[in-house]
């Protein structure tokens, strides 16, 4: 069974947590996140015909009390990056966190998910700036935690990125 | 590549050449003024024949001059002259000669990483130090025994006590007591990526997924080593919640963890770094490339299952040989004991199922323990003896056993005896014995119990005949009877007459009969008889008239018996006047009974 190491980034309250918790399988309670910082939590995708067991960490996301924990992100294979389509800071904070994490652990895979579909008329993202990542090459997927839209595609989609 | 082709292309080779070079070579420049045709075309002539040994000349002096490549040359020779150098015998030199600056190379390795040389030397560093840790700890077990030799807890009392029963250290006991454990869980993880690669569970534990514990366990590594400052190989070694233990060894490139149940023994610790060093040996470029893959990590569960020891108290509790002897010779005295007492109990009971066996009127079938009480099965005649009077004067206990009667009908010769007894109901007088079968029937009996006692007989079970004695032959009962019938009759006379009153002649009659009943007897017995009529007279009155009285007496009865059919030829009649009174003549009714005629039979013995 092939394993791969994922992360989830994104700043606090994007809605990191409640994307995944209806789709993987966990055993630790969300209090981990806020003591230990991470939360692990286990994905089984099929991409190809083929069984990838996603083991996903789910990081804090930094906040006035509490720092990211960049080890957490090494040996990662690639990440979820989580913003708030309806806080536009949240995907500045996301173009940051991928600008640390190539400088902390090199140009890995990662998916981009615009968290909070469901608001959609409560967005106060700016199109422009989504396009222009995209431009960069930048995958990137809406989703909602609330109707469970855009979740499985993301992983999906950043599987397909990590066999490369 | 072999030497000898690379020399032929030494630039030194080309040095021949080289000297006799300068004087042929013509002056020819790009920048020179152009030359007459035939100039020009010895130029060009030239240029064709000298143009490639000048371009390879040109070649090598680039070489000579420029250090990168002569780096290069000297690079790709360098691992063939320090072999060459060691084949001429000249290593020493060359190793003093490389030594300070190996020296300094591993210094400045240290310095810059010394995670690099820690994972290099780390497979064959583990045992060495493990070896001296072994020795530094034997002796402080000495020193640990001191110790313990001081503490007088009642733990301590009854290890110390254990320990002098089986001649162990106080340490060793000690230690003993400590290992209780089971290793649980066994997780090989990849310390880049906390991934698992491989798992090895004891039977019958509830195991969550490896992957999350793995990644949560390195998760917690990162985040101690993170929020002390630790440095790596510096992480957790020991998480103890309960009575659950998490050891967890760390290598270069995986981390072993063993989730413990109980108290471990510190060898465990040392095999665990085994494992470790043998799976980071074996697979070294695996882990180094980990990506997530697990595949090619086949036999690596095999390996951890090493670590998933156990060992439980009742295995570590040991016992000397006095006491592991000691409960044995108990054990065998009190199995001896009671198979003994068994025995004899048995004994008992076989003596009195032989006891009554021998009794008349019993069969035993069989006899035996069922669910340990003893059970006799058999047959007994009811006019047996009763089998309780044996088992009371016998030594068993009744309450240990049971008796299964069936009737039947006992051929022994005194029980047929009883059954003849009690079914024939004889006179007190006979006497029964009981041959074989054969009912022997003496002393006296009348002649109506005799009389159907052959075929009665032969009713009782176990008779098959009947023998009576000679006295009780019913013929000869019958004479006897008729005889003494006829024997008591008397036939009275007026005073001197023979002549026979009425009453008299009437009697007579009953008499005939029973002479025939006699005589009938007599047949049956072959018995010749004769009948004696004897006449009688009082003594009154002159004795040669009293005799011829009496013959007339008895000639008169004797001819009135003829008349009544009874055979003249047995018949005797005889006077015998007064000699033979009946009574003494007192009275008048005494006198009346010596003028009669008696009877006597005659039969000799055949």
């Amino acid at each position: 069974m092939l394993q791969k190491k994922i992360c989830m980034l994104g700043s606090f309250a994007v809605g990191k947590t409640s994307l995944v918790r209806r789709f993987v399988e966990s055993i630790y309670s969300e209090v981990y996140q806020t003591t230990v910082g991470v939360k692990i939590d286990k994905k089984n995708v099929k991409v190809d015909e083929k069984e990838i067991s996603l083991v996903l960490w789910d990081i804090y996301g930094e906040d006035d009390y509490q720092k990211m924990r960049w080890t957490y992100l090494r040996g990662a294979s690639g990440y979820l990056l989580v913003a708030d389509g309806t806080r536009k800071t949240t995907l500045e904070k996301a173009v940051s966190l991928e600008q640390k994490v190539r400088e902390e652990v090199g140009a890995i895979p990662f998916v981009l998910v615009i968290n909070k579909s469901d608001l959609i008329r409560d967005w106060e993202l700016d199109p422009a700036l989504e396009s222009q990542l995209a431009a960069h090459g930048w995958g990137i997927l809406r989703s909602s935690a609330k109707t469970g839209e855009g979740v499985e595609e993301s992983f999906s989609l950043l599987t397909r990125k990590m066999l490369g | 590549m072999g030497s000898a082709p690379r020399h032929s292309r030494d630039p030194l080779e080309f040095r021949p050449k080289m000297a006799e070079a300068p004087p042929t070579r013509p002056a020819s420049a790009p920048d020179e003024p152009p030359l007459e045709p035939d100039a020009q075309a010895y130029l060009e002539l030239r240029q064709l024949i000298l143009a490639p040994e000048q371009e390879a000349l040109e070649r090598l002096h680039q070489r000579v001059d420029d250090p990168a490549s002569r780096t290069e040359d000297v690079g790709s020779v360098v691992a063939e002259a320090i072999q060459l150098r060691r084949k001429q015998g000249g290593d020493e030199a060359l190793s003093v000669a490389l030594a300070p600056t190996i020296e300094t190379a591993l210094r400045e390795s240290v310095r810059k990483d010394p995670a690099t040389l820690a994972d290099a030397l780390f497979p064959v560093m583990g045992p060495a130090i493990r070896r001296s840790i072994l020795e530094t700890l034997r002796s402080f077990l000495e020193s640990f025994n001191h110790i313990l030799d001081q503490s007088l807890s009642v733990k301590g009392l009854k290890w110390r006590l254990e320990a002098l029963r089986t001649g162990r250290s106080f340490t060793e006991v000690a230690l003993l007591h400590s290992l209780v454990f089971r290793v649980e869980q066994v997780f090989l993880i990849h310390r880049k990526t906390g991934l698992p690669i491989g798992h090895a569970v004891a039977s019958a534990v509830a195991m969550q997924d490896p992957a999350l514990v793995s990644g949560m366990l390195s998760a917690i590594q990162d985040f101690v080593r993170d929020s002390f400052h630790t440095s790596q190989g510096q992480g957790i070694n020991r998480m103890n919640v309960g009575d659950l233990d998490v050891w967890i060894e760390e290598g270069p490139y995986a981390i072993l963890a063993c989730v413990i149940r109980g108290i471990a023994p510190r060898d465990l610790r040392d095999r665990m770094a085994e494992v470790l060093e043998d799976v980071h040996r074996e697979y070294s470029a695996q882990l180094d490339e980990f990506d997530g893959d697990t595949a090619t990590f086949v036999k690596v569960n095999g390996e951890l299952s090493r670590c998933l020891e156990h060992r439980y108290k009742e295995e570590v509790k040991t016992k000397s040989f006095a006491f592991v002897y000691g409960t044995a010779a108990l054990g065998f005295l009190l199995i001896a004991g009671w198979l003994g007492w068994r025995s004899t109990q048995y004994n008992r009971w076989d003596r009195l199922v032989n006891t009554l066996r021998e009794q008349p009127g019993f069969v035993i079938t069989s006899f035996g323990r069922e669910h340990s009480r003893f059970v006799v099965r058999g047959m007994r005649d009811p006019l047996a003896a009763d089998p309780a009077q044996f088992i009371k004067s016998s030594d068993v206990n009744p309450a240990d056993g049971e008796f299964h009667w069936s009737g039947y009908y006992a051929l022994d010769d005194g029980i047929v005896e009883q059954r003849a007894r009690s079914i024939l109901s004889p006179p007190a007088t006979a006497v029964f014995t009981v041959k074989s079968g054969v009912l022997c029937v003496s002393g006296a009996a009348s002649a109506n119990w005799v009389k159907d006692i052959q075929s009665r007989a032969l009713l009782v079970p176990g008779i098959h005949s009947v023998e009576l004695s000679p006295e009780l032959n019913p013929g000869r009962l019958a004479f006897n009877q008729a005889k003494s019938q006829i024997e008591g009759g008397v036939v009275k006379f007026p005073v001197a007459s023979a002549a026979l009153s009425p009453a008299e002649s009437l009697s007579l009659r009953k008499l005939a009969e029973n002479i025939r009943s006699l005589l009938l007897a007599a047949d049956s017995l072959h018995q010749s008889t004769t009948l004696e009529v004897l006449g009688h007279t009082d003594s009154t009155g002159a004795e040669a008239v009293n005799l011829d009285l009496s013959q007339r007496r008895a000639d008169r009865v004797s001819w009135a018996l003829g008349q009544l059919g009874v055979p003249e030829r047995i018949l005797r009649a005889r006077g015998v006047g007064t000699t033979n009174p009946l009574r003494t003549e007192d009275n008048e009714e005494n006198r009346q009974f010596n003028r009669s005629a008696t009877f006597r039979v005659i039969a000799p013995v055949p």
